[in-house]
């Protein structure tokens, strides 16, 4: 019993460390944004301008508006098109495929989370950029260039939707594990029941996706969560230009592509340090909210 | 813990002792590495310089230390390629480095508030090449500022636009859009790059376009991309098919890109060397807006050897600066003069491909900072 009492204190600082770190962050992070935020205002959010100038604060101009557009539109993207690709995944690894092949794939997407992600980046450059564009750009504008999302001519391969679809690649693996662990959740009796009903393959994963879909909301929101603070792969494929379109073909900028981009040189301007601590902010809140959300999803989803 | 504390009570306590300790651990931790590391000097018997800044002299400067090391086994020389802006901060605000490097000088402003305490010498020089792409067409291409200037504002789309046949009337140019792109991070470079443009033609681009991070009149039209770094605008530059592009003359030549020919101010069509460079340095001598002493403010210097007179001068042209403090801890002053006469000799002696030495006027200017640092 002593024991245990000296373990638990022993311990203690260790676990604390963790929790003062995220508040200390959090402070520091709000505490640097909060002169950008009083100098500028809501023109920060308002606006997409980005020249900054040495010589004063008044006639540098700071928006960060286009970046939130990025950050937000292609995690959107990337959320979207890994979904479909999740729950199939999750299907034919618990129950289609044989174990052999199951563990195959199964630690395939534990490698691909584990990749660095400048390997990403590089490999969307060099490789996923120019086929997208020849391959599945050009036809898309063709074919339905009638929809605003593909109406513009695709000028390069470095555009919003390139950034959405490496980002789909790289939350897959995240989006995977924790869909896995929701479908893994539901007890054997549930699955023998749909079965004993009479239902087909496609109805018994209908029953099954339906019963586990706040792991799946919660599976969508990490994901979210991970593509919204994406740096380095993102900066390399987005084309860092500040622009605001519904043509998913056009350059653009994330929030995070942003700092990278700016952050050496910012020492030399008058609050643009702090107007990029003001872009950290924002990340931070999109993503404790994604994953607060989203924590609240799985033990919903464990208390089935 | 008191028994009569209900759960919720109970877990409060706890976790405000955890943020309780948890800052506690932390604020040690910073402390104890903090002063360690000031005290931490380096082994005995050797002197070690901590240096920062400009991305764009790191491989003429990694060039200078490898044969200084040699030449003074007991100096060590770090350098950390951080971009000019984090290397002025390091040195000038943190107090963290040495020595710093930057592509600009420092802005006047800054200078008067650090006059007589810091020098700037310029120790290399760099040239930036306008680089082009276009399909079916190898051959020379000359451009002059105000077309380079209307294909970054936009105006100019397609490279069989009338302006860019005039000046290159043999050549056969496909009617193809044109991909223009530009720096996305602040950048020494972008700031050579505009200030060309500006002082060149002032009408068609006006002073709010001159800067290391400006707002691209060209992205507006959907057809500019950024990228980061010298070496992002190559990455990009490579995988498209019809672009323009300016990047640092090593890079260029690195990559076997496409170099422009760029009319100088006398009206003539130079591709960028080390002849072309010299010439405009030569005419930056001449300018009069160079000052003669470490200790002075260096704040025109772009405006001297950018567009510069001459003939044979390149017009888009820099200087790369390190900067330094008047004084220092004794050994350090010594081993830092040391390294600063080697640059100023046996260096310039040691160029590597796409720079350019300093002249001999510029040398001696540098080497009066020897006399300047002090030992404390």
């Amino acid at each position: 019993m002593k024991g245990d009492k000296l373990l638990y204190y022993s311990l203690l600082p260790f676990a604390a460390v963790v929790i003062a770190a995220f508040i200390l962050l959090f402070a520091v992070i709000s505490y640097t944004s909060a002169p950008a935020i009083k100098e500028y205002g809501w023109r920060l959010f308002t606006s997409s301008a980005w020249s900054p100038s040495e010589t004063g604060p008044k006639s540098s101009k700071y928006g960060l508006l286009a970046p939130l557009y990025g950050t937000l539109v292609s995690s959107i993207i990337a959320v979207i098109l890994a979904l479909p690709v999740t729950i199939s995944t999750v299907l034919v690894i618990e129950e289609y495929a044989p174990p052999q092949t199951r563990d195959l794939i199964g630690s395939l997407i534990e490698i691909m989370a584990g990749l660095p992600t400048i390997v990403y980046g590089l490999w969307g450059l060099e490789v996923l950029a120019p086929i997208l564009k020849v391959h599945v750009y050009s036809p898309l504008h063709q074919l339905l260039g009638f929809i605003p999302l593909f109406s513009c001519r695709p000028f390069s391969g470095y555009n919003i939707l390139t950034a959405g679809i490496l980002l789909a690649i790289m939350v897959l693996p995240y989006m995977v594990a924790v869909a896995r662990d929701a479908y893994r959740s539901i007890p054997m009796t549930y699955k023998e029941a749909a079965l004993a009903i009479g239902a087909n393959r496609y109805e018994y994963a209908k029953i099954m996706m339906g019963m586990i879909k706040p792991g799946l909301i919660a599976s969508a929101l990490l994901g979210f969560g991970r593509a919204a603070g994406e740096t380095v792969a993102v900066a390399l494929v987005i084309g860092n230009v500040p622009l605001i379109s519904s043509c998913l073909f056009k350059p653009g900028y994330t929030i995070s592509s942003l700092i990278a981009n700016q952050f050496s040189m910012a020492p030399l301007y008058p609050y643009m340090m702090n107007v990029l601590f003001t872009g950290g902010l924002i990340l931070l809140i999109i993503g404790v909210a994604a994953n607060s959300v989203a924590v609240i999803m799985i033990s919903r989803s464990r208390l089935r | 813990m008191p028994e009569r504390l209900g759960l919720v009570e109970r877990s409060i306590v706890i976790i405000l002792l955890m943020i309780l300790i948890g800052l506690v651990v932390v604020d040690i931790t910073l402390r104890v590495s903090c002063c360690f590391l000031q005290r931490y000097g380096g082994p005995g018997g050797q002197v070690r310089i901590m240096g920062s800044g400009s991305t764009f002299i790191y491989p003429q400067l990694k060039h200078w230390i490898s044969l200084f090391e040699k030449e003074h086994p007991n100096i060590v020389v770090n350098y950390n390629p951080t971009g000019s802006g984090a290397g002025q901060s390091q040195l000038i605000k943190e107090k963290v480095v040495d020595f710093a490097c930057s592509d600009p000088p420092l802005s006047h402003d800054t200078y008067e508030a650090l006059k007589g305490r810091i020098l700037q010498m310029p120790v290399i020089v760099g040239a930036i090449a306008i680089v082009y792409k276009i399909p079916g067409y190898n051959g020379p291409l000359n451009l002059s500022a105000k077309v380079i200037a209307e294909i970054y504002l936009g105006k100019i789309k397609y490279w069989d636009n009338p302006e860019i046949v005039k000046l290159n009337p043999k050549a056969k140019l496909p009617h193809v859009e044109i991909k223009v792109i530009h720096r996305s991070d602040a950048s020494g470079t972008t700031q050579v790059f505009t200030f060309f443009l500006h002082k060149a033609v002032p009408d068609l681009w006006p002073e709010s376009l001159v800067g290391k991070a400006i707002s691209w009149p060209v992205d507006r039209t959907g057809r500019g991309l950024g990228a980061k770094g010298n070496q992002g605008v190559s990455e990009y530059f490579k995988t498209l098919k019809s672009a323009i592009a300016y990047v640092e003359l090593g890079y260029a030549l690195e990559n076997n890109f496409s170099i422009a020919a760029i009319e100088n101010r006398a009206g003539i069509f130079i591709k960028p060397n080390v002849t072309t460079m010299m010439a405009a340095v030569s005419a930056a001598l001449k300018s009069g807006l160079l000052p003669s002493s470490p200790l002075a403010d260096w704040s025109k210097a772009l405006e001297a050897i950018v567009y510069a007179p001459g003939k044979d001068s390149y017009p888009i042209v820099s200087f790369s600066f390190m900067m330094v403090w008047n004084v220092y801890p004794k050994r350090k002053a010594e081993a830092l003069k040391t390294f600063i006469e080697f640059i100023n000799t046996v260096g310039q002696e040691n160029v590597i491909k796409g720079y350019a030495p300093i002249p001999k006027e510029l040398r001696e200017i540098n080497l009066k900072s020897l006399n300047i640092i002090r030992g404390a």
